[in-house]
């Protein structure tokens, strides 16, 4: 097999990667230019919103680059997790972005665009079918919860790459995909050992997360040969090291072992990284076990309403001595005050993180007696809507600052508000329900496809 | 003893997912990490207490090319749900840093 060089220009698009590193890239003999765009770490707002958690100008400066270059020297580009959910509004988001570098670069790419936001009538079908499965701690799939969902999503996995690649494909825009199976659709493709194949796609899809020094995003080149695979910085200036490699199989995965694919679980347990020279690692002994059924993970939202927030400290010490007491008193205060505005006690919740004690790890927290001279206090209030949200917050506030409280000296005013306004809106809110698999009939079944010539 | 934060070079926490919270201790060298290993104070019955998780529920899992040992838990709340307090899991490795092991 002749080796299979491929550029991952960054670990997120928009993260931002050097013209050098892409410039070295694009002096080699090069299969792919590629970027992961997409992830839910940032939580459950933007998939449900339909934005991106990357700013437009630097999701554009990232695509054009990659665009010129794939243009230039004739290789194809695929962004995997579109617009970071990979819904359909993500997706429009950034098919905007192409058609805009294409118009402006002067560039005329046949772009595949992929989408993979699931329709309420096919997870119901699949859920009947007993085709839908919990993925970790959570419930079955229920019908209830599927009409109550706001957005759902299939992690798709290389084969509509492979597709999109067979059909002509210059550039493919995919939403919501698995950010290893960006690049192991070409090598697999290609007859591959399945194993490397998979392996190199989960290191590289964070670009120059293995590479040293780390001075913001960066890309890194991965190369796959008949029974190893290499991983060298695109930076001239950079290293790429077997501890950062060896590390990074580790990173956000529940197992250092073992890795989900739609086709099969990736066996990392007899893989060995080299340092090869100064700056490249070699891999070998990866190994991959087909599964006997296509399996799509999905990620899914519902909407939870509106929310409100505001902020305030306190530095008085014989508050601080019973802030718990106290924040409790508050919310039964505002929860009995709304309800004379005709604010019933199921359409909001109050959650009151008080930093400097626990705010950070909630009731788990190990240390229960602070000793910090002065709390941030944060309220956060979810209404079912916005005028219940804003009502809320603005009881909570008023209360917390003029509420007594058991040996009070400062009368006139408990908090210290940083800001006016004091409420600040954040917005609707959304929340994970809906983590599970969903067994495939073919590798194309959960997405859509359509071609534009630009 | 020695505290976990003077042994470690890496004391790190993050989501694996928007259900699970994974952490990683990592090592610079063999010998350090095939002590704290094989020390028995990094098991699902010592860390679940500091959790507020059941043993079953822990998975502790030494990955000897990395010198590291990987931890995974449920989250109480699902990252971003209400009452979350840290989204991306990132600051929830405090409790690891005092443990003590023999040296």
């Amino acid at each position: 097999m002749k080796p299979i060089r491929m550029f991952a220009a960054t670990g997120m698009l928009g993260y931002g990667y050097a013209e050098e590193s892409i410039e070295t890239a694009l002096s080699m003999d090069l299969d792919l230019i590629a970027a992961d765009a997409g992830s839910m770490d940032p939580g459950p707002y933007y998939l449900g919103a339909g934005t991106a958690f990357v700013s437009r100008p630097a999701a554009k400066r990232d695509l054009a680059l990659m665009m010129e270059g794939g243009a230039k020297k004739g290789v194809p580009v695929f962004i995997g997790s579109a617009g970071g959910g990979g819904g359909d509004p993500h997706v429009d988001w950034l098919m905007e972005i192409v058609r805009e570098i294409a118009a402006e670069k002067g560039l005329h790419p046949k772009v595949a665009v992929i989408r993979s936001e699931q329709s309420k009538d096919m997870l119901k079908a699949k859920a009947k079918a007993g085709k839908i499965a919990p993925l970790g701690p959570i419930g079955e799939l229920t019908e209830d919860e599927i009409e109550g969902s706001h957005r759902v999503v299939a992690m798709m996995g290389p084969e509509p790459f492979q597709k999109a690649l067979e059909d002509g494909a210059d550039v493919v825009i995919a939403g919501r995909a698995s950010d290893a199976a960006i690049y192991a659709a070409i090598p697999l493709m290609r007859g591959a050992d399945p194993g490397l194949a998979w392996h190199l796609g989960k290191i590289i899809e964070c670009g120059a997360q293995v590479a040293e020094p780390r001075l913001g995003g960066d890309g890194v080149i991965g190369t796959l040969y008949d029974d190893y695979f290499t991983v060298e910085p695109g930076h001239p200036e950079k290293r790429v090291t077997r501890t950062r490699v060896a590390a990074h199989t580790l990173y956000e995965n529940p197992s250092p072992y073992h890795l989900k694919e739609p086709t099969g679980l990736v066996d990392t347990t007899h893989a060995d990284f080299t340092q090869l020279d100064d700056r490249t690692v070699k891999v070998t002994g990866s190994h991959f076990e087909p599964a006997n059924r296509y399996t799509v993970k999905l990620e899914g939202v519902r909407s939870l309403g509106y929310r409100m927030v505001s902020m305030a400290g306190t530095r008085d010490p014989i508050l601080i001595d019973q802030i718990d007491t106290y924040v409790d008193h508050c919310k039964e205060r505002a929860t009995f005050e709304v309800g004379q505005l005709g604010i019933e006690p199921g359409t909001f919740r109050i959650n009151v993180h008080v930093y400097g004690k626990n705010a950070t790890m909630g009731a788990i927290e190990p240390v229960k007696e602070t000793a910090a001279h002065e709390l941030g206090i944060l309220v956060d209030v979810i209404g079912d809507t916005e005028e219940i949200s804003k009502a809320v917050c603005a009881k909570m506030r008023y209360i917390l600052l003029h509420g007594d409280f058991e040996g009070r000296m400062c009368i006139s005013g408990n908090m210290a508000i940083p800001f006016s306004p004091s409420d600040m809106t954040v917005g609707p809110v959304y929340e994970f329900s809906v983590w599970h698999v969903m067994e495939c009939d073919h590798p194309l079944e959960a997405v859509r496809m359509e071609m534009e010539a630009l | 003893m020695a505290k976990l934060r003077d042994m470690a070079k890496v004391i790190r926490s993050k989501n694996a997912g928007a259900l699970q919270f994974t952490l990683d201790v990592m090592f610079e060298d063999p010998a350090t990490y095939e002590k704290v290993r094989d020390s028995g104070e990094l098991t699902p019955r010592k860390l679940a207490p500091l959790y507020g998780v059941t043993d079953n529920e822990v998975a502790v899992i030494p990955f000897d090319v990395a010198y590291a040992i990987k931890i995974t838990l449920p989250r109480k709340i699902p990252s971003g749900s209400p009452g979350d307090t840290d989204i991306y899991g990132a600051q929830q490795h405090a409790p690891l840093l005092d443990i003590e092991v023999a040296d």
